[in-house]
């Protein structure tokens, strides 16, 4: 790719979270959150529950406002004001581009009940992108195939099993051509018989060299596909490194009782 | 029973028919309009639209139909400002005056159903459609009132139905829709019952069809429910 000579770190990665802080109400989810995430990495997020694993995620594409601290996509930084005490985006225009740079996956697929998985994929790029219809037809279709429901093109959300909703989903997220991929707990709110179609199909998009930030319980998927492991316990960074490291020999206690209580049903 | 005569004040009766469907069908597309712009209102986190919207929803839902045309058709003419506004040569017309109670009427009903439609979609579709950068109109148009319009559908079902019936106050204000017809051929002919029966047969046929057509707007508009079976 033809790239401009770096700069910095922050001007080449692709997503750089820096010093991040998030709380609802009393409650502070983040307190100072940073994370770098260039070309090619896979980093997943996990700890228990309440961490503030899935809030990070949001983070990154707006859908929660962080309350301080910079979020960097592809080299820009997006604006935040001040309203009343509270942060805003200070320009909802740049908050809806970046975000067609980013492919978010949610627990619950969030398809649109109301339209055709054809439909649902090809919905951003052409009402957001402007992408002539056919032409994201036939890139849906490819899509669709390469993710394996291409035979349900036609058939409504509620048709599909969870894990094939799920992979629309992803489909859909694709279809944008983002840059960065966010999943969050993309399996867990599947039966264990489907979690393993959708893992291969984000096992084969880290293979070819996706970026993504991936938030999951699945220890042992973590440890195959993930370039880097970061651990959150009560909204700060605990540990995070390879995922040999983490996985397998980490420095903190925290991390050690946790992986022993989620490591041991891992695949 | 005098079946003889009620065959024979059919046509008669029928001929009230076309205003019938004008007070139904004019009062349904104007309500539809101002139920939109209220329920945005309703919606809009603005708070003086907001207290204006619910005002406005609570007057008309609160207050019988019968008393807001009396007060549209024979209050509104005491007023010199209106006679003498831009507004007087429809507003001493009984025919506009109808179309504006019910209209009104229609539309505060209208907008509670397609308010709590638009707050029944699902938050995670609306996120999903933000996610991919969608702005909040095109997501609200796209995604939410799509959705929320097939939701509402069978409580809107109800409210035409109530309107088919309503438009029968509209005699009331002397004009000659179906029922105005039936009164006045009552008062030559003293059959109340056999002339009420024909006039109640025509309403009913009226909403026989006007249930079927939103049957089948539900019937195209959700395929995905059909899906499911």
């Amino acid at each position: 790719m033809n790239r401009h000579p770096p700069v910095s770190d922050t001007a080449t990665a692709a997503v750089v979270v820096e010093d991040l802080h998030k709380r609802f109400g009393e409650l502070e989810v983040l307190k100072g959150v940073s994370l770098t995430a260039r070309e090619g990495d896979v980093i997943t997020l996990i700890g228990s529950s309440g961490s503030g694993k899935s809030t990070l995620l949001r983070c990154i594409n707006m859908l929660e406002i962080p309350d301080d601290g910079r979020i960097v996509i592809g080299g820009e930084a997006i604006a935040l004001k001040k309203k009343r005490g509270n942060t805003v985006p200070a320009d909802a225009r740049q908050v809806e581009r970046l975000r067609t740079r980013l492919g978010m996956v949610f627990q619950s697929f969030n398809l649109w009940t109301h339209m055709t998985i054809l439909q649902n994929v090809i919905e951003a790029p052409v009402h957001v992108l402007g992408v002539p219809k056919a032409e994201a037809v036939d890139r849906a279709r490819m899509l669709l195939d390469k993710v394996g429901i291409l035979a349900k093109a036609d058939a409504y959300p509620v048709q599909l099993s969870g894990g094939q909703q799920q992979r629309a989903a992803i489909a859909r997220a694709l279809a944008m051509q983002p840059k960065v991929m966010l999943f969050d707990e993309p399996t867990s709110a599947l039966d264990p018989e489907l979690v393993g179609e959708v893992l291969r199909v984000i096992r084969q998009l880290a293979d070819e060299g996706s970026t993504m930030i991936l938030v999951t319980h699945e220890m042992g998927f973590a440890r195959e596909v993930a370039s880097k492991v970061v651990f959150l316990h009560q909204g700060r960074i605990e540990e995070e490194g390879s995922p040999d490291k983490v996985l397998t020999d980490p420095d903190s206690d925290r991390v050690r009782q946790f992986l022993s209580r989620h490591l041991s049903g891992a695949a | 029973m005098n079946w003889q005569l009620m065959w024979d004040s059919l046509p008669r009766m029928l001929g009230g028919l076309s205003l019938t469907l004008q007070l139904i069908v004019g009062s349904l597309a104007l309500g539809a309009v101002v139920a939109f712009a209220v329920a945005l209102l309703r919606l809009s986190g603005n708070r003086v639209a907001e207290w204006l919207s619910a005002a406005y929803v609570f007057v008309f839902r609160g207050t019988p139909l019968l008393v807001q045309i009396f007060l549209i058709y024979y209050g509104l003419g005491q007023f010199t400002l209106i006679r003498d506004s831009f507004l007087w040569p429809f507003l001493r017309e009984p025919y506009w005056c109808a179309i504006l109670a019910l209209t009104l009427n229609t539309g505060a009903y209208t907008s509670e159903v397609l308010r709590g439609a638009i707050l029944s979609v699902p938050l995670g579709q609306v996120e999903a459609a933000r996610a991919c950068g969608m702005s909040r109109p095109l997501a609200f148009r796209r995604i939410v009132l799509p959705v929320a319009i097939r939701q509402m559908l069978p409580a809107y079902g109800n409210e035409v139905i109530l309107m088919v019936k309503a438009t029968s106050l509209a005699s009331t204000i002397t004009l000659m829709e179906v029922t105005g017809i039936a009164r006045r051929m009552i008062a030559q002919t003293f059959a109340v019952f056999e002339l009420f029966i024909v006039a109640g047969a025509i309403y009913l046929v009226l909403n026989f069809i006007a249930s079927r057509l939103i049957k089948f707007a539900e019937w195209r508009l959700t395929p995905y429910l059909r899906a499911r079976a």
